[in-house]
């Protein structure tokens, strides 16, 4: 018999919605929540020994969290690890993805489920993702997948697509035998000769963001500024990446009126920052901010900024800065966001 | 008509001079060409494939050609060579290199042994590299001048070495026009025009803000067009790139075989999506004036430049013309990302010059040229370290030029 655990968030265990967004890893045992019906379609051959939970922004948001429920998950010593359905929420499918990744990493056999526009899928590394449906309505066939890629897996078999496996093949480089502008000649005379279906390239799908709501009370909301303009103090004491961004940064403003020449600079590559450097309000608008919240137009600003360099970043690395953001901004009370953009 | 000389071996010596393949430089005169009240100090050196060499910081390239003395032909509105016709003499796989610090110029790696070696134009040519240090309170502007005066005027000196010696080969050139019953292809070249160190120029002057237009491809041949581009080092074209235009050439080699070719436009690159709009359906309008039925579209720099392809390339598809756009994917190190930034809605057809995230193991070298430090990573020079295909000079080749490509099956 195997022993699985299932990672789970605080909604889905039945802790609370956003209230309970910041609660701690937390492991109790057998299954809870939709793990009751996940353990029902496992049968009497597998049993989830485990249930650990961790709440949304500070498992997205905490960079030691991932750490934390693994290290939960491991107590339990389980065969493998069942993370999900996070269906689109980006935060759970973060977690999801981070869990499944780690304990695929430690050794452990995992699979998350999720909707395949979930930021998450970029973040499973070696972990198989399943797909689910959009929201929790579409639970039941969602656990039908699940159940049916746990025991497959549990067998020694690969998933394939006809499981539900998610994810983007990989596109990997190569040496073609002829060059890029040999190449274009063909596919033009392809494209006369009336092919219409010939690409080196397929066309991407791009993400839909829905805004959020509008902010209630926002004259009593704290406000966040947030930048890809690389705007960081003078001597970069972060190592900020200029180009191709990794991470991102958070500097304080508290107790700072204004951004003063010569103590910030932005190192973004991809323009010029003469004007940038000469103002550091044209990146970072402190001082009208600043006179927003003097007037009474915003509760509060924010007390940090949060700072990356768009500039050739990856897709992957600015849905997990985006997700990030969100959760580390929820969870230090920021309730809007101004993103300034260069 | 190029008169083609290959150069076999590379050296330094008393005069510059040119025998039976080997190319001798006189280091005083090469400094002496370069030299301005700017630079306080220049330094020549010779890198070559195969050499355990790192070159960092690199800004353009140059491929020594010209049709006489003095410049004669070559380069027109940089160096004071008169007009001149006859064959074009080329230095077939040498380039003068240009490596030092200035502002906003992304760090260029180029390795003339290990595995980034074959994926730029420039692991495989014999370089001569420029190494500089501007003067005290020097203006950038003036430094990056310079420079670029300095290299083509060296340059065009290489090739004339040169002038009277029997080329290896002769290569007839192919003018664009019609040829019955062929297909007429032509290629639009994108220029990042986008201001000081993010420039590049035609016949002398800054493209930025110009109309799209036809341009004879002999000429870029000949080195009308000049890069002081420094963006995104794989994703650049340096001046060496233009003058062997390798979509022209692609679609020269193939004139009245299969297809005709059928020219050139250049359009300049602005900053503002607005203008990207205006400046694409420019282009495609010059494009269906000229009679093409279908165009190679190609670009440089980042992201935002994929805009200046697709907008384009349904420009051109709206009006009836095939577009063909050639793209670097920006897919992630894994290649699991969306491939493209900013994709064309109505054309499909793309070529793929490779990941620009792709992960790259290169070797300790013996000798780093252009800095002492790869500032990316704060690493000596010359040690091991790991670099995305973003950071080798030309590897994603925007204008052709390489093999690198992607597929989802490997």
């Amino acid at each position: 018999m195997a022993r699985i655990v299932h990672y789970l968030n605080q909604f889905f265990i039945g802790a609370g919605g956003e209230d309970a967004a910041a609660s701690p890893p937390a492991s109790q045992p057998g299954p809870v929540g939709p793990g009751r019906r996940l353990a029902q379609l496992l049968g009497d051959e597998h049993e989830i020994v485990a249930t650990v939970s961790c709440g949304d922004d500070d498992a997205a948001g905490r960079p030691e969290a991932i750490a934390e429920i693994v290290a939960l998950v491991q107590e339990a010593q389980p065969d493998l690890v069942v993370a999900g359905p996070a269906f689109t929420s980006g935060r759970y499918g973060l977690a999801c993805a981070r869990v499944a990744a780690a304990a695929k990493a430690a050794g452990l056999d995992a699979v998350a489920a999720m909707h395949p526009d979930n930021p998450g899928i970029d973040e499973a590394g070696a972990a198989p993702v399943v797909a689910s449906g959009e929201a929790a309505r579409l639970m039941g066939p969602a656990l039908d997948t699940l159940s049916a890629a746990v025991k497959k897996i549990l067998a020694g078999e690969a998933l394939t697509d006809a499981d539900g496996l998610v994810g983007l093949a990989p596109r990997l480089p190569r040496m073609a035998d002829r060059s890029a502008a040999e190449r274009a000649v063909d596919l033009a005379l392809a494209r006369l000769a009336g092919d219409r279906e010939a690409t080196e390239v397929p066309l991407p799908r791009f993400d839909k963001v829905t805004p959020a709501p509008p902010v209630e009370d926002l004259a009593r909301a704290t406000v966040a500024i947030v930048t890809e303009g690389a705007l960081v103090p003078d001597d970069n004491p972060g190592a900020l990446e200029s180009a191709r961004a990794t991470k991102w940064l958070r500097y304080s403003l508290a107790g700072r009126d204004e951004l003063k020449p010569g103590e910030w600079r932005s190192v973004h590559g991809g323009f010029s920052t003469v004007w940038a450097n000469a103002d550091p309000h044209r990146i970072l608008p402190l001082d009208a901010a600043r006179q927003l919240e003097r007037d009474g137009a915003i509760g509060h600003l924010h007390e940090e900024y949060l700072v990356t360099a768009g500039n050739g970043t990856s897709v992957a690395n600015a849905r997990r800065f985006g997700v990030e953001w969100a959760a580390d901004l929820r969870h230090s009370g920021a309730r809007a966001a101004i993103l300034t953009a260069t | 008509m190029r008169a083609v000389h290959r150069v076999q071996s590379v050296g330094m010596g008393e005069a510059t001079t040119w025998r039976d393949g080997a190319l001798t430089v006189s280091a005083e005169e090469a400094q002496a060409l370069v030299s301005a009240p700017c630079l306080a100090d220049v330094r020549v050196s010779w890198a070559s494939p195969g050499d355990s060499v790192r070159i960092v910081k690199v800004l353009d390239v140059v491929e020594p050609r010209t049709k006489g003395p003095g410049g004669a032909g070559v380069f027109p509105g940089w160096i004071d060579g008169a007009p001149a016709d006859g064959p074009t003499h080329v230095l077939r796989t040498a380039a003068v290199v240009v490596a030092g610090y200035l502002p906003r110029a992304q760090e260029a790696v180029i390795d003339m042994s290990g595995p980034a070696a074959e994926l730029s134009p420039f692991g495989g040519t014999h370089n001569l590299v420029i190494e500089f240090t501007p003067g005290p309170g020097a203006d950038w502007a003036d430094v990056d001048d310079a420079l670029r005066r300095g290299s083509l005027a060296l340059a065009a000196r290489l090739a004339e070495a040169a002038l009277d010696a029997p080329p290896d080969s002769e290569e007839s050139l192919a003018d664009p026009g019609p040829v019955d019953g062929l297909p007429r292809i032509g290629a639009v070249t994108n220029l990042q025009t986008q201001g000081l160190f993010k420039d590049v120029f035609v016949r002398g002057e800054s493209f930025n803000g110009r109309a799209p237009a036809l341009i004879d491809p002999a000429e870029i041949d000949d080195g009308a067009v000049v890069s002081g581009q420094y963006g995104h080092p794989s994703l650049r074209n340096p001046t060496w790139v233009h003058q062997n235009h390798p979509v022209a050439n692609a679609l020269r080699a193939r004139h009245g075989r299969d297809l005709a070719f059928a020219g050139v436009v250049l359009a300049p690159e602005p900053v503002s999506a607005s203008e990207k709009a205006r400046i694409s359906a420019e282009a495609a309008r010059l494009c269906a004036d000229a009679g093409f039925d279908a165009v190679i579209l190609t670009k440089e720099g980042g992201g935002n430049a994929d805009a200046d392809v697709a907008l384009k390339m349904d420009a051109l598809e709206d009006m009836g013309i095939a577009a063909i756009g050639l793209f670097a994917e920006m897919a992630g190190p894994d290649g699991t990302g969306p491939p493209i930034v900013v994709a064309p809605e109505r054309a499909t057809a793309m070529i793929s010059t490779g990941n620009y995230d792709t992960r790259l193991d290169l070797p300790e070298m013996e000798r780093a040229l252009g800095g002492e430090e790869l500032a990316l990573l704060g690493v000596p020079a010359t040690s091991a370290m790991q670099l995305p295909t973003a950071v080798i000079l030309a590897s994603l080749s925007p204008l052709g030029w390489g093999r690198l490509t992607c597929a989802q099956d490997g």
